[in-house]
């Protein structure tokens, strides 16, 4: 049986959504330029779903504004654990705030990751911060008793972030580093290209810069395996309305907010020439 | 009632019920605070975050003809106090906004009344869209968009010139009796000109301002922030310009004005109504508070309280300069 549409969000996956009034519990660097944010926000953390976000007011000076969109690492006790990469302005105000400081989110929005059922084998590919998403991903298919190998790849060994989630969790964990300093010295797409030449995964998980989304995506297909994607853009409303972060697909233009920000790698019209996102 | 007596302390509300309701162009407003155009979507997607039946109009997103893919991205960047966009216009269409929106909100919220922003790349298609709407319930009025900076053809094309303004007020005039409001554009040398321009073509209103051309740079990449390069501004870096140009139409027209442009107060709103402004919209604000209309409403009763002030409506205009 089809679910019934949300009457309030139409086809939207926000159907959940609420505002909530969140307390920072810690925020602690993780490595170069990463940070690790523990807010106390029982009503999202209760309903929050693996590969949404949460849309986040940070700033306490009322000359920036925006809210700014995260993927939820982990969720447990009430809490969220949001990893973010400072880029801009914005993640700069987030690696300066302080414990029992107050903020406020929007969430739990978008579509996340589908977990079909029958799933035995997946591979989770994370490029940098493309970790964020998949680490409440890895706990989830674990508790299902689905097998995960992650292939994570960093500039150097100290900024491959959430390892120690994934070696809890997954069977099997691949890194690969610019610099040699851990696993592989390379690109991630080496190691899942021998992966899935292995055989054995009935589904691709991947998050990371897009050119890494688009060739892991590329590799999927030729292996006839499917493929989930989970892509970053800009937004301001982050519930479907300000048509900010469109991503083509071959089903028209989608929003990264409610249709996304994961896509079946196959709908993805892939331009990579997007300029990353500097929020 | 006089400036001055409006805010004399010896005629307090007594109790009188306050009375937020107004008049613009021939409907009555529940309420003077309005979504702008492009900021709300047609509310669906706000639903659980916002009571939409206590908005005093829905003003919808642009709707045109035919479907619009809108821009490239990056489409938007924040900018101090506040953000670019250039979106482009993406919409569905009239059709699919009549079966999806117009249907959701008649069901769901048939009595906010609905004023439809219209969009084309010709005074035609202008008309045409309004034609198609005529054929529906549920659509209070139009908001005839010749303003927006983020298209090629059309859009501010038509609204910074006073001929080309009054050409399309007048197509959208002659299909329909409904309430039209058109809006203007704040990239022009004269406002006023061009508001007195629509308002002898038939329009029963105007709301201003679109947003203010700008743009930024990214000095990572040397790239500017918007594909486009150039987009509109909007945010609290606009209102005092979107204040200016409300107190400036609101001298030069006899149709009622709706302002906007950075409001995401109370106060900012009484600013607007003061400076003339019969009604007010709220833009980039609802993305950063979804609650910020009804928040509003709240904060102007609650305005108008506290000085012994009985109609909201006697905002309007009644900025002291003496």
């Amino acid at each position: 049986m089809r679910m019934p549409m949300c009457e309030a969000c139409g086809d939207s996956g926000n159907r959940d959504m609420a505002v909530e009034h969140v307390v920072v519990r810690s925020n602690d660097r993780v490595c170069e330029g990463v940070g690790l944010m523990v807010l106390e926000a029982p009503a999202t953390a209760s309903k929050v779903r693996p590969g949404q976000f949460v849309h986040l007011r940070i700033a306490s000076d009322r000359e920036f504004m925006l809210r700014r969109p995260f993927s939820v690492h982990r969720a447990h006790g009430g809490t969220l654990e949001i990893l973010y990469q400072v880029l801009g302005r914005g993640t700069r105000a987030m690696s300066l705030t302080q414990r029992e400081d107050r903020m406020d989110l929007i969430g739990p929005l978008g579509h996340g990751w589908d977990i079909p059922d029958g799933l035995t084998h997946a591979l989770l590919v994370a490029g940098g911060l493309g970790a964020a998403p998949l680490g409440m991903l890895a706990e989830e298919l674990a508790r299902r008793g689905v097998a995960a190998t992650v292939v994570m790849g960093a500039p150097t060994g100290e900024r491959l972030v959430a390892r120690d989630l994934f070696e809890r969790v997954a069977r099997r964990v691949e890194a690969c580093t610019d610099d040699g300093s851990a696993g592989e010295k390379g690109f991630v797409t080496v190691a899942t290209h021998r992966l899935l030449d292995e055989g054995g995964f009935d589904m691709v998980y991947a998050c990371g810069p897009e050119v890494m989304a688009k060739a892991v995506a590329g590799q999927a297909f030729e292996a006839g395996v499917a493929c989930q994607v989970s892509l970053e853009r800009l937004m301001a409303c982050g519930i479907g309305v300000c048509l900010s972060c469109v991503v083509a697909t071959v089903n028209g233009q989608k929003r990264a907010c409610v249709d996304g920000p994961v896509f079946d790698a196959r709908e993805v019209s892939w331009d990579v020439s997007e300029i990353p996102p500097r929020h | 009632m006089s400036p001055r007596s409006l805010l004399g302390t010896d005629q307090g509300s007594g109790g009188a019920a306050l009375d937020l309701s107004v008049r613009i162009a021939g409907l009555t407003l529940a309420n003077p605070v309005l979504t702008a155009s492009g900021t709300f979507a047609s509310g669906r997607e706000y639903a659980g975050l916002v009571d939409l039946d206590r908005v005093g109009a829905i003003v919808t997103k642009g709707v045109s003809l035919e479907p619009w893919a809108g821009n490239p991205s990056p489409r938007i960047a924040e900018t101090a106090s506040g953000m670019l966009n250039s979106i482009g216009l993406q919409n569905p269409g009239v059709e699919a906004f009549i079966a999806k929106d117009l249907t959701w909100l008649a069901a769901h919220h048939p009595d906010v009344p609905v004023i439809v922003n219209v969009s084309g790349h010709t005074c035609a298609e202008y008309a045409r869209v309004i034609e198609r709407l005529e054929e529906t319930e549920g659509v209070a009025g139009y908001e005839v968009n010749i303003s927006c900076p983020n298209v090629e053809h059309g859009g501010m094309a038509f609204g910074t010139d006073r001929y080309a303004a009054a050409e399309v007020t007048s197509a959208c005039r002659a299909a329909t009796g409904r309430p039209l409001v058109v809006k203007l554009s704040p990239n022009v040398t004269d406002v006023a000109e061009i508001a007195r321009a629509v308002e002898d073509a038939g329009a029963d209103c105007v709301s201003l301002i679109n947003t203010l051309l700008g743009m930024a740079v990214d000095t990572e990449t040397f790239r500017p922030m918007l594909a486009r390069v150039v987009g509109g501004l909007s945010g609290p870096a606009i209102k005092p310009v979107a204040l200016r140009m409300v107190w400036q139409v609101a001298g030069a027209v006899d149709v009622p004005v709706i302002g906007m442009g950075g409001i995401r107060d109370a106060r900012d709103a009484a600013e607007f109504m003061l400076a003339g402004a019969t009604a007010v919209a709220v833009g980039t604000a609802n993305f950063v508070d979804p609650a910020t209309v009804t928040h509003i409403v709240d904060g102007l009763a609650e305005f108008c309280r506290t000085r012994g002030i009985v109609r909201v409506a006697d905002l309007t205009g009644a900025l002291v300069t003496d």
